[in-house]
């Protein structure tokens, strides 16, 4: 049974495999892996529009006209072909009228013959990209000659304003929360794991209690407690900032745990003490040698966390405790879902269609949190 | 096995007084308190509001009520909740029961799904029927639960006007609920609680399942798996009572965690639905700041998980004879 192990025959002088750093391998890894890239290019993907949501919306955030109220107004079909010749013409929707049904008290919205065109790059709602580049350039819409004219490509919403603008709008909002709240909630575990190591004894004792006590009470109603702790009617982006922070209060425990357990692990281990011994710092032993052990856990996690948190999120928010008026998220925009009965969803299906873009989402990150989570497994390498 | 219990016991004694202090503090923060909207009301007398604010103690400083209401709470009694002016017990206790009723059915499918496709996508890993499951599972862990609770109520209603079929669409009861047996009333609320309990058990096996999957797989793998195979043991002895009993341990541990579950109810699931269960009665609460009905009812869960906690230590030294208890 002893009979000598293949000797590892030397490689070909392949520069790379000489001294690689663990991010190098990973990096290669992660190549490897199409569905994980799938997952970060279409992730890049949704965060450019998110950014560009003013230019490519064809309205503003919310703008509607009190004249003419198009609520849950239905999707309008881009139409590519003259009714008349069948002929190709430059794209068009059909102006809808609007008319009571009086068998059943419904308001109903028929196309007349009337044809918008869509012009691409007109002016409209004033905007700035990014709070810094201004402009009133829109991708596509209907112009300002007809003012009655909408092209609503997922439909009107409750006061009727265009459901597509408002998703890309709600992406900036939905894309930001549950990745800051995340990354926040990363720096207060690791200091808060890093003090309990590194002090001990009666602040040790504090923060797991204090650890323990928040994951004691129920999450759902822990955020919703702490959330009516500040009015109802703050300022809109005020909120937002409230949720941020609450969801990174809730979010810390774990991570501080496992930050505690690693840290006082690592602190017996010979790397620490030889840093000691030569007369490093407190500080550059912390920082330099102890924290760096935890790299590779904070990337996997965090990446894994995200989907949670913005599910989190999306749920806050059609619970009306997210994102308020003027600003929306995916979750409010699905709390519309809701208004007038369940019975009356049939009637506007489209209402549904901002969910599909948290699914997409979340996939999206669940893809690249595995993809990542295989790359710096050891056990995984192919 | 007692020793263990008492010590647990104390040991929860400082997590419980954390966590009320913590509770009752974040509430008494929230702005103005029950009496606010009733001040705005020009019908009730100051006398009234002076009479009402030293009833609940509202007129005394924060510390001081909270004092008085652990006091009570020592003697079982969790105070007056002020938008019912009853106590607190007897408010939220059939709201917790309907939650009850909700979350056990829902963990039953929980668990009827999770399993048998966690186990058959590690017996029959990288299997046509493995992969195609797994991207399914892959799909449904992105859904947010209302979320898909949406979507399958759009699916009802378009089976409801295609077919006539009277498929429940919220709430527990039928309107002529009164008027029904015994076995027809039994009959009405499980029709009410069939889709949710089984939309929200899906949503949450896609987990589960790959959980299963995992840990059966990594079992499946180790020396005494194979020699059991080497003995001769058949083929179901060896995944069901050689793999399986040992690789749900991690799951087993998390089980304690299933009691506080069960009574904060199913979450989003229930606004949805409007069930009258704990989730949407604790949301008027909060905005309605309630105190003593939050407080009470999350004391209440807290304790649950602390014994939950331990029963599930209980559990896995039932299950795992390497784990002594005590």
């Amino acid at each position: 049974m002893t009979a000598a192990a293949p000797t590892p025959t030397p490689q070909k002088t392949d520069r790379r495999s000489l001294g690689q750093s663990q991010f190098s391998v990973a990096w290669g890894q992660f190549r490897k892996n199409r569905l994980a890239q799938t997952g970060g290019v279409l992730l890049i993907l949704v965060y450019v529009l998110a950014i560009f949501a003013p230019f490519i919306a064809p309205d503003g955030l919310s703008s509607y006209s009190t004249s003419n109220i198009t609520r849950f107004h239905p999707p309008t079909p881009i139409e590519f072909r003259d009714p008349a010749t069948g002929a190709f013409t430059r794209p068009f929707v059909f102006k809808y009228g609007q008319e009571l049904n009086m068998d059943t008290f419904v308001n109903e919205y028929k196309p007349t013959a009337e044809q918008c065109p869509i012009y691409f790059g007109v002016r409209g709602a004033e905007y700035k990209i990014l709070g810094l580049i201004p402009g009133n350039l829109h991708l596509f819409g209907t112009g300002q000659e007809k003012p009655d004219c909408n092209v609503f490509l997922f439909g009107g919403e409750a006061l009727g304003r265009d459901l597509f603008t408002r998703t890309l709008y709600a992406s900036q909002i939905s894309l930001t929360i549950g990745v800051v709240a995340v990354l926040l909630s990363t720096v207060i575990g690791l200091f808060m794991g890093a003090l309990a190591a590194f002090f001990g004894g009666f602040v040790d004792t504090v923060i797991m209690r204090l650890v323990e006590v928040i994951s004691a009470i129920p999450y759902l109603f822990l955020l919703l407690l702490l959330r009516s702790v500040f009015p109802q009617d703050i300022n809109p982006i005020f909120a937002l900032y409230v949720i941020l922070g609450i969801l990174a209060f809730i979010g810390w425990g774990g991570l501080a745990r496992v930050t505690r357990g690693q840290l006082l692990s690592v602190r017996e281990q010979d790397f620490v003490s030889a840093a000691r011994a030569l007369g490093a710092s407190d500080n550059r032993v912390m920082w330099r040698h102890m924290l760096p052990t935890m790299t590779t856990y904070i990337i996997v996690t965090l990446s894994l966390s995200i989907p949670g948190f913005i599910l989190l999120e999306s749920g806050l928010s059609f619970l009306g405790v997210g994102a308020v008026e003027p600003y929306v998220s995916w979750g409010s925009l699905l709390a519309q879902a809701q208004e007038g009965g369940l019975s009356s969803l049939n009637s506007r299906p489209w209402v549904l269609i901002p969910g599909f873009f948290i699914v997409f989402t979340v996939g999206c990150f669940q893809l690249l949190g595995d993809g990542l989570r295989d790359a710096f497994d050891p056990r995984k390498r192919q | 096995m007692f020793p263990f219990l008492i010590r647990r016991f104390f040991q929860a004694i400082p997590t419980l007084l954390l966590a009320s202090v913590l509770i009752f503090f974040v509430i008494s923060l929230a702005p103005g308190d029950f009496l606010t909207p009733a001040r705005l009301n020009p019908g009730i007398s100051e006398q009234q509001l002076a009479n009402l604010s030293a009833n609940f103690g509202l007129d005394r400083p924060v510390y001081v009520q909270y004092f008085y209401w652990m006091k009570n709470l020592l003697q079982g009694d969790f105070g007056l909740s002020f938008q019912y002016t009853q106590p607190v017990l007897p408010v939220i206790w059939p709201r917790i029961v309907n939650s009850v009723y909700l979350v056990l059915l829902n963990l039953v499918f929980f668990y009827a799904i999770a399993i048998p496709i966690g186990v058959y996508g590690a017996v029959r890993q990288n299997s046509l029927g493995d992969k195609s499951i797994n991207v399914v599972l892959y799909f449904l862990l992105g859904f947010p639960s209302f979320f898909l609770f949406l979507i399958v109520i759009y699916l009802i209603l378009q089976v409801r006007n295609a077919t006539g079929w009277d498929i429940p669409l919220g709430g527990m009861t039928s309107g002529n609920y009164d008027q029904l047996s015994a076995l027809g009333k039994f009959w009405d609320v499980l029709s009410h609680l069939l889709i949710p309990a089984a939309v929200l058990a899906i949503t949450d096996a896609a987990g589960l399942t790959r959980v299963i999957r995992g840990l059966m797989l990594e079992v499946m793998r180790s020396d005494y798996i194979r020699t059991a195979r080497a003995k001769g043991v058949s083929e179901r002895t060896a995944i069901w009572k050689h793999t399986f009993r040992n690789a749900i341990l991690p799951i087993i541990a998390g089980i304690g965690g299933l009691l506080p579950a069960a009574i904060s109810g199913a979450g989003f699931v229930e606004v949805v639905y409007a069930y009258p269960g704990i989730t949407p009665m604790l949301l008027t609460a909060i905005t309605a700041s309630d105190l003593y009905l939050i407080a009470g009812f999350t004391v209440i869960s807290t304790i649950l998980l602390i014994i939950g906690n331990a029963l599930s230590d209980i559990l896995l030294a039932v299950v795992d004879p390497r784990i002594k208890v005590g």
